[in-house]
């Protein structure tokens, strides 16, 4: 598909669409819809802001690209006075004091947040389904999960809905909803998108991308949001990536990890199409190259380790004293334990308990320590790669998105869905979901700050595959 | 001085117990080999001291203030309640 950004405004500045209108159309789907995609509507600040697009044009004045285009922000980023719940009982009624630095670099190129989107509380998920707002449906069979975290971004994406929406990627957040939900999903390199007014999971590998049903799409919300803040001492700055550079692709080799589709876990199709575009990508004259990497129950392990450790650290200032639903009991440490008890999901306990027991004595050691260097082999491990290969080309998910409930009767499984995307987040790299090759995407990856050759491996693939 | 702390009272979750799926991922990390030496080594976002942001206090605005204020969870005649110390 085109851009859809590029399609709008122009229909916006020959006027023959009014910005009221487009978004009101919007906003219309969006309450019509079933399938739970939604926490708030934004209504009365995009109506607002619309009309202020409409007035702008009507007297003549030059509209950037983005201004007046309808987006959707995952539940966890703050935008000042809106509801910002985490999809959780705990913070149901909290209100954002100050906006998200990605959010407000959006509000200044004029975009117009619609929606507030359903998502796993504090990101703890892959379905969407642990949620206080109800299971978000699959929008391609609302029978199936969404996928997740980023679960009702992608939905609204797909269903198109929001033009794009702002995900957060920490463990495959953005990725595999966009592979289940087949659209286009960007977790950049960390640190090129600040995460200053996003609620931390797990700080070393959250990233802040952009969901959307185009690659020209993506490269435009990616280069707004993109950019060192002072407010994020882990953020880096960046080149801006012109649509020129990521036309033609200079991509000679590609590497593919063996040990992802050579064991039993693989769905018989996902392998079948991965390997048939294998053979297409080869055909194109490009070398293709085997790689070795950690076993899929190593990198799952390494990345929950580490992940439940910092969400444990991050998530005890919600305790209810300064906000959130704080339930009164006889004392001050009852009230945390009472209020973190009743408020926080069973998977936002199960990670919390589980990060004290790895971070705490006698286990430190044997259990997180070893996590971390394991994780400084993986990343050496990419390095290495790197300097055999272009990108790494891999499936996004082993199999196809499961049956709404299934998820939840079994956690070790959900947590070894997500073999095929730790591993990238662990290397804190550039990785995009394309909706192509298998039944729930591609992964295409690069080396760190290679943000600009993962888009263009991918128009390549768009007229490849 | 050794003192061992359940998971509950580590947790701050009242009756909170270690998971059985969970334990199965940290025994996959018990049993692995990492063959390098490179403990500890995680300085990869380390932000040098020369690039440090200033160490400014900035005022915040009024409707954040007022945010802050709506968000407290317990009220009573203008103050805001926090919930009752321990008693020594």
């Amino acid at each position: 598909m085109d851009s859809q950004i590029k399609k709008i405004h122009q229909q916006l500045v020959s006027k023959e669409i009014t910005c009221t209108a487009l978004v009101q159309e919007k906003l219309n789907l969006i309450k019509e819809n079933k399938y739970n995609s939604v926490n708030s509507l934004l209504d009365t600040l995009a109506l607002d802001l619309a009309a202020k697009v409409d007035v702008k044009i009507a007297n003549g004045e030059t509209i950037g690209l983005l201004e007046g285009i309808p987006f959707g922000i995952k539940d966890v980023y703050m935008v000042q006075g809106t509801y910002t719940t985490a999809s959780s009982e705990l913070l149901k009624n909290y209100k954002s004091p100050y906006t998200a630095t990605a959010i407000q670099k959006l509000l200044d190129a004029g975009a117009i947040p619609l929606v507030k989107e359903n998502c796993d509380s504090f990101g703890h998920g892959s379905s969407s389904e642990n949620t206080i707002f109800g299971a978000v449906k699959n929008a391609i069979n609302p029978e199936l999960v969404a996928g997740g975290s980023s679960g009702g971004s992608a939905v609204n994406v797909a269903k198109e809905y929001t033009v794009f929406s702002i995900g957060g990627d920490t463990g495959g957040s953005i990725r595999q909803p966009a592979g289940y939900n087949a659209i286009y999903g960007f977790k950049p390199t960390y640190g090129r998108v600040s995460r200053f007014g996003l609620m931390a999971y797990a700080s070393s590998t959250d990233c802040v991308g952009p969901l959307a049903k185009s690659i020209e799409d993506i490269r435009i919300v990616l280069n707004v949001i993109s950019g060192k803040d002072p407010k994020d001492q882990t953020s880096i700055n960046s080149n801006e990536i012109s649509e020129d550079a990521i036309t033609a692709s200079e991509v000679k080799t590609i590497g593919y990890f063996k040990n992802f589709v050579e064991n039993d876990a693989i769905d018989v199709q996902v392998k079948a199409d991965f390997l048939a575009a294998i053979e297409k990508i080869k055909a194109k004259g490009i070398t293709v190259k085997e790689l070795d990497f950690f076993k899929s129950d190593i990198l799952v392990s390494t990345y929950y380790t580490l992940a439940m450790a910092e969400t444990a650290s991050n998530l005890s200032r919600l305790d209810g004293t300064n906000y959130g639903n704080r339930i009164e009991a006889e004392n001050l440490i009852e009230t945390y334990a009472v209020t973190r008890s009743e408020n926080f999901s069973e998977e936002t306990k199960r990670r919390i308990v589980g990060g004290n027991q790895v971070l705490s004595q006698g286990f430190s050691d044997e259990i997180y320590l070893k996590g971390l260097a394991l994780r400084d082999q993986i990343s050496e491990n990419f390095s290495k790669d790197f300097e055999e290969v272009d990108v790494i080309l891999s499936p996004v998910t082993p199999s196809t998105p499961p049956k709404i409930g299934d998820s939840l009767k079994d956690p070790l499984a959900m947590y070894l869905s997500d073999a095929y995307t730790v591993g990238f987040s662990l290397g804190q790299l550039p990785t995009m979901t394309v909706p192509q090759g298998t039944p729930t995407g591609l992964q295409i990856t690069a080396a760190k700050n290679n943000d600009e050759l993962v888009l263009k491996f991918a128009n390549f693939l768009k007229d490849t595959i | 001085m050794s003192k061992t702390m359940t998971v509950d009272i580590l947790s701050s979750i009242k009756g909170a117990q270690p998971s059985e799926s969970v334990n199965k991922l940290f025994d996959v990390i018990k049993n692995a080999h990492p063959t390098n030496n490179t403990l500890n080594n995680v300085n990869r976002n380390a932000v040098f001291v020369s690039d440090l942001r200033e160490d400014v206090v900035v005022e915040s605005s009024a409707i954040e203030k007022q945010l802050i204020l709506e968000n407290f969870p317990n009220k009573k005649n203008g103050f805001l309640v926090v919930a009752k110390v321990i008693e020594g």
